[in-house]
């Protein structure tokens, strides 16, 4: 198994004079679940329609599955993508277009058909397969878009905004859907909301003008494993003996906000042991509302791009 | 699956998913009131003249329609009209004989295949390229495949259309002559007609198809289609005219190769050397059409 899924190298894509892709390097982990983040026009979907062949770049080199860029000879049923702004064929009917989907993708009937049923029935579509897709609400046709994606167990899954326009409950079945496929498969989603992302990725990279400005583990983004916040519910009388409690950290007080943010190395000292040592501490002194690990992801992010 | 295989499941699915729109059923509704209101019109009028020919020339009167015309066929001077009107003896010799309502109807299908190709076929790919949907598509299969899977797709559309036309025509034309006390077999040979006009249309739905590769316009590509008829109808007429007189008069041979409806005469034969390499070169020339299109679709971003 190749360690990277995607490897595209210094890709550029321009539109007229604006360059979408600016020398584009990124390598997605065999296995993990990437969050692409980043203002509009950052080259997210350029990216992924690039690496899906729907795109020629100017320059760069592509690397899928360690066998070149796109062919769909070679890619067919092993890289799937949900595309923004693409309308399934409207006259269709869901589980007879995933059917025949994939039967494209070289199932066989009955597999594309059992497959098909089973990802429309989880995505909550069991009562309207076979509804043409014009009378399908924007959520439900974003449903029946998500099901082709995992027909046949892809090994890549590209999904650009793959949960705008379904609604909370729908929204939440589906984060637990995508997050379901974890070290089974490489899935890259690009999204504007934050908190999808922190809920499902195990890694993120931050995508600005055409480039990719930070990659990395979410945990190591966002401080998981290196930052503790104790919510207060008054003043510490003493600082000191706090940190004396807790040595080789660094502890830092908000007085507006009553919050105690507690930076170690994670490696020397566990979240866990961290709190054993200082949460008897600060009993001691006042008391506790609650305790954070790290930060948002939203908050790593407008701290790390500001 | 293989690249034939994948052809074969678009082409399906095109033709599945073509054939259930409201577009598609308006146009083969309108196609069979056509040609049913045609033939219907075609053997009154002929009614109309073989009655007066029976008065012109003296014949012997007959209720059946079409058994004086076939009398009036084996007649010289009739055969040197229809010579002049065709200018080709070897067609009149193979047309010589046929029930005039065949003759009719083959008239009737070689006259609307183009324009019967243009409203089935033109808006398919640019309706795909503009909505996006393509997109679902290309990354299972190649784009050749899709290319090549939606002109079957649509040819399989056509050949539908003009089945059901000459059904529709079969059942008007028979009513028609079993009232006048005929009953000719003729349903086989409209048949007949009909593929030899569904091998004419193929050449003019890859010109429409490799055309409307060039646009994510489905109205774009209906007007380019038209404009491409319009073109091909001047094309021929002008190579007509100067393929026996000018300098270029050589050019102007090879340019009407390159012109579906100028293997249309051939299509008129009944011998198999010039029908098979019609319908040959037809298939070819709509292919060569479609490639065109496809190779400006193969590069570009969709």
């Amino acid at each position: 198994m190749n360690v990277y899924a995607i490897q595209t190298t210094d890709l550029v894509k321009a539109y007229g004079a604006r360059l979408a892709l600016d020398r584009f390097s990124l390598a997605v982990p065999t296995g993990c679940i990437l969050g692409l983040v980043g203002p509009n026009g950052a080259g997210k979907t350029t990216w992924m329609m690039t690496v899906a062949g729907f795109l020629r770049p100017k320059a760069g080199k592509i690397d899928l599955l360690g066998e070149g860029p796109f062919d769909a000879d070679v890619h067919a049923g092993r890289l799937t993508i949900l595309p923004q702004d693409s309308d399934l064929p409207l006259a269709s009917r869901p589980l007879e277009l995933l059917t025949h989907f994939g039967r494209l993708q070289g199932l066989r009937k009955q597999e594309a058909r059992q497959s098909a049923r089973k990802l429309l029935e989880t995505l909550h579509l069991g009562d309207r397969l076979a509804s043409p897709i014009r009378t399908l609400s924007h959520g439900m046709r974003k449903r029946v878009m998500l099901a082709q994606c995992f027909l046949g167990y892809p090994e890549v899954v590209l999904l650009d905004e793959p949960l705008s326009g379904l609604d909370p409950r729908e929204a939440a079945h589906a984060r637990t859907f995508i997050a379901s496929r974890k070290l089974k498969q490489t899935i890259v989603i690009s999204s504007h909301d934050l908190h999808d992302i922190e809920q499902v990725c195990t890694h993120v990279a931050y995508i600005e003008k055409g480039r990719v400005a930070r990659f990395g583990a979410l945990r190591e983004l966002t401080r998981k494993d290196t930052l503790l916040r104790f919510f207060l519910t008054g003043d510490p009388t003493d600082l000191e003996a706090l940190r004396q409690a807790c040595p080789g950290s660094e502890l830092q007080y908000d007085e507006t906000r009553r919050i105690l943010a507690c930076s170690f190395d994670g490696n020397a000292q566990p979240p866990e042991e961290i709190n054993a040592k200082l949460l008897p501490a600060i009993l001691a002194q006042t008391g506790l509302l609650s305790i954070e690990r790290g930060d948002s992801l939203e908050k790593a992010y407008l701290r790390d791009r500001s | 699956m293989n690249f034939f295989s994948k052809i074969w499941r678009v082409a399906a699915y095109e033709w599945f998913d073509a054939i259930r729109s409201r577009r598609a059923i308006v146009i083969l509704l309108l196609y069979l009131v056509t040609a049913v209101l045609g033939m219907n019109g075609s053997i009154s009028m002929l009614e109309k003249i073989e009655t007066q020919l029976v008065e012109t020339l003296q014949l012997p009167e007959s209720k059946h329609t079409g058994i004086v015309s076939t009398v009036i066929w084996k007649s010289k001077p009739f055969q040197r009209m229809v010579k002049s009107l065709t200018r080709d003896e070897l067609v009149l010799k193979d047309i010589t004989g046929k029930h005039p309502v065949e003759l009719i109807y083959a008239w009737f299908a070689f006259l609307c295949a183009p324009l019967l190709v243009v409203l089935v076929a033109a808006n398919r790919i640019p309706e795909e390229l503009g909505s996006g949907a393509v997109r679902y598509q290309i990354f299972r299969t190649s784009r050749a495949c899709w290319s090549l899977g939606k002109y079957m797709g649509m040819a399989l559309m056509v050949a539908c259309a003009i089945g059901i036309g000459a059904l529709g025509a079969y059942v008007v034309a028979a009513f028609r002559l079993w009232m006048g006390g005929d009953s000719p077999n003729f349903f086989l040979g409209l048949l007949q007609w009909g593929f030899r006009a569904w091998i004419y249309s193929l050449a003019f739905l890859g010109l429409v198809m490799g055309l409307s590769h060039l646009t994510h316009s489905p109205n774009k590509a209906t007007v380019l289609g038209i404009l491409a008829l319009v073109a091909c109808s001047v094309l021929h007429v002008l190579a007509s005219i100067h393929r026996y007189t000018g300098r270029l008069s050589e050019v102007w041979v090879y340019v009407e190769r390159l012109i579906p409806s100028a293997y249309k005469g051939e299509l008129w034969r009944f011998s198999v050397p010039p029908l098979a390499t019609a319908s040959a070169s037809l298939v070819a020339l709509g292919f060569c059409y479609l490639l065109l299109g496809y190779a400006f679709f193969r590069r570009r971003d969709v």
